[in-house]
């Protein structure tokens, strides 16, 4: 199964999106990391040209908001034949914020689901999960 | 592999005049053009020529205009991106896109077209065409069509469009771009090109060796430029020409997943010449947020668009400067941006190295880094006085494999 994967905005932060290459690799999955600094289109771009079941976006340094409140505006453009799960995890919030609001407000932006600072592996468990749902489905 | 004969003169047949590289000296003609360029080669350079076998003789050329290209692909970011730039790279001049999602609302190209590319998909990926595709070339005029994405719509789309070449993926199986298929390709049509115009035809008399397109020489010439100038890495080259400006750039200079090989792209702003395309300039700059600072800053009034003197021509000069490092900056997006930032040298080259002075070409870029940037310090400026550029890469091309 293919995942694009890569770090959203102006985010240098490079590690976690290494160690999501890897753990996503262990886990059989065929990776097409776009690395940091990735533009939202260059995300979504890449699922045209790839044909990716998963997209997964990391966000660390507190901008996800800024740069992914016009996804589901940009989605539309977009005819993508894999009808992708969209995720996105990392540091999703910025300063005093109520965690749980974050949730239901990247829901709101078109994504499937949301991991503000959790732990990765139970995490991406959980994605593959739903993937082999929809997949039954 | 075969190892050619080291070059001993090398000629750069332009539009508008000829260069000639003999022992170290490079000369200068204006064409004329009431005969046809073999024989004014002959006429000015015939001792050159006669004192020389045709395995010694190298030529470029740009005579042609460059080639024109319809590229047709399923993303911006990496399909069409990745294929425009490996066309600029290989010469071309005129690029027109079309996004493959848009196909319903696109108009074709009126112009006829002289190479139309289809690109999209990474290896695996189906179904990215479809009757629309061939409803849609139904309308385009060109003389050849080429498939550079994934494998697996070759059959469908050759199935249905005639003469169509097919290439190696533009996509490699990383995303990542895989350019040299159909760079070669494009060095060997327009070579193909150049062969089949009447007035070069008959420099194959004079050349054993294969005439390539001057901007693909200016491009290979990038990594030995540092052993001759005083340029510093990241630089950029500004060629401005009659009819067209090119930029080249380091690749350091952009935030990008290109990684093409040469380590320096080249991208073309068909319509910011200053004598051919003089008009479009003048109507780009017009429009230009910061062009009456700029006439202020350099003192000179709006009446300088409507004059032909010697002053006019330095001031569009000036301008295609000021406008390329603004097309290319973060005040546009249209084009790639260039981390200008981090830029250590600007080299100027083409026409614009016999007319303007250190001191105009400065002058320019820092009104560019001071009002646009905020930046105090500006990149160095190296003229190419001597016009040498494009005989750096000439010098090496007979090192490549020859296959
Ligand atoms: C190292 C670091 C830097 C380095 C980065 C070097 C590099 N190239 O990677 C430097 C110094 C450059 C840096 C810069 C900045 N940083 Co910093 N940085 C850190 C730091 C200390 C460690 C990050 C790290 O590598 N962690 C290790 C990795 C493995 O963990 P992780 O990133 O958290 O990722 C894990 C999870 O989040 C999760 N995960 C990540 N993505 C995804 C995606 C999905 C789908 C899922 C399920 C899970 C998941 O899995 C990972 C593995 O467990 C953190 C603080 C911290 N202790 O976390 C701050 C931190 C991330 N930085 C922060 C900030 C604010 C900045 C700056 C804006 C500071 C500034 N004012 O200049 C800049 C931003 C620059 C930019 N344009 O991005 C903040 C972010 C605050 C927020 N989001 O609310 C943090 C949290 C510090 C803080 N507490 O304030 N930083």
């Amino acid at each position: 199964m293919r995942v694009v994967t890569g770090v959203v905005g102006n985010d240098v932060h490079v590690v976690a999106n290494r160690l999501i290459e890897i753990s996503l690799k262990e886990r059989g999955f065929d990776v097409y990391n776009l690395g940091v600094n990735t533009y939202l289109e260059e995300f979504l771009d890449a699922l045209i040209e790839t044909d990716a079941e998963l997209l997964l976006i990391s966000s660390l340094n507190g901008e996800a908001e800024g740069w992914c409140r016009n996804l589901k505006a940009l989605k539309s453009k977009y005819n993508f034949r894999s009808n992708p799960l969209f995720v996105i995890g990392g540091n999703l919030g910025v300063g005093e914020m109520d965690p749980d609001a974050l949730i239901p407000k990247f829901k709101a932006y078109g994504f499937d689901l949301v991991y503000h600072q959790k732990d990765l592996n139970e995490s991406l468990d959980e994605v593959e999960e739903v993937l082999k749902q929809r997949i039954e489905v | 592999m075969k190892i050619q004969n080291m070059p001993k003169v090398l000629f750069d047949v332009g539009s508008t005049y000829f260069k000639v590289y003999e022992e170290g000296q490079i000369s200068h003609y204006f064409r004329d053009f009431t005969i046809p360029i073999y024989q004014d080669l002959k006429n000015k350079c015939h001792k050159t020529i006669e004192s020389h076998t045709p395995e010694e003789i190298w030529i470029c050329s740009s005579a042609n205009g460059g080639l024109s290209t319809l590229i047709i692909g399923s993303s911006h970011s990496f399909s069409l991106k990745y294929t425009v730039n490996t066309a600029f790279n290989s010469g071309i001049n005129i690029i027109d896109t079309m996004l493959y999602s848009d196909i319903d609302t696109a108009n074709p190209p009126i112009e006829k077209i002289d190479v139309v590319i289809i690109t999209g998909g990474i290896d695996g990926v189906k179904d990215i065409f479809d009757s629309r595709l061939f409803e849609y070339l139904k309308k385009v005029t060109y003389n050849h069509i080429v498939y550079a994405g994934s494998k697996d719509n070759i059959e469908y789309l050759s199935n249905h469009i005639e003469n169509l070449v097919i290439l190696d993926n533009i996509l490699d199986n990383r995303l990542k771009i895989n350019e040299k298929a159909l760079k070669q390709y494009l060095t060997d049509l327009y070579q193909k090109d150049i062969m089949a115009r009447e007035d070069i035809k008959p420099l194959y008399q004079i050349t054993a060796n294969q005439i390539y397109p001057t901007p693909y020489i200016v491009n290979l010439s990038l990594p030995y430029i540092s052993e001759s100038l005083d340029v510093a890495d990241p630089f950029i080259v500004i060629d401005i020409g009659g009819a067209t400006t090119d930029i080249h750039y380091s690749t350091d200079l952009i935030n990008d997943n290109i990684t093409g090989e040469g380590g320096y792209d080249r991208l073309v702003f068909k319509k910011l010449g200053v004598y051919k395309s003089r008009e479009s300039l003048i109507f780009t700059a017009k429009r230009n947020e910061y062009v009456y600072e700029l006439l202020n800053y350099l003192g000179v009034t709006e009446d300088i668009f409507d004059s032909n003197s010697k002053e006019a021509v330095k001031f569009l000069m000036q301008l295609a400067i000021f406008l390329v490092l603004y097309k290319v900056s973060r005040h546009h997006g249209e084009y790639i941006e260039l981390k200008l930032d981090i830029l250590n040298s600007v080299v100027l080259t083409g026409g614009i190295s016999k007319v303007l002075s250190e001191e105009d070409a400065v002058i320019i870029v820092k009104f560019f880094y001071k009002k646009l940037l905020n930046f105090h310090n500006t990149p160095d400026i190296v003229i190419d006085r001597n016009y040498e550029i494009w005989t750096y890469g000439m010098k090496h091309l007979h090192k490549k494999d020859k296959t």
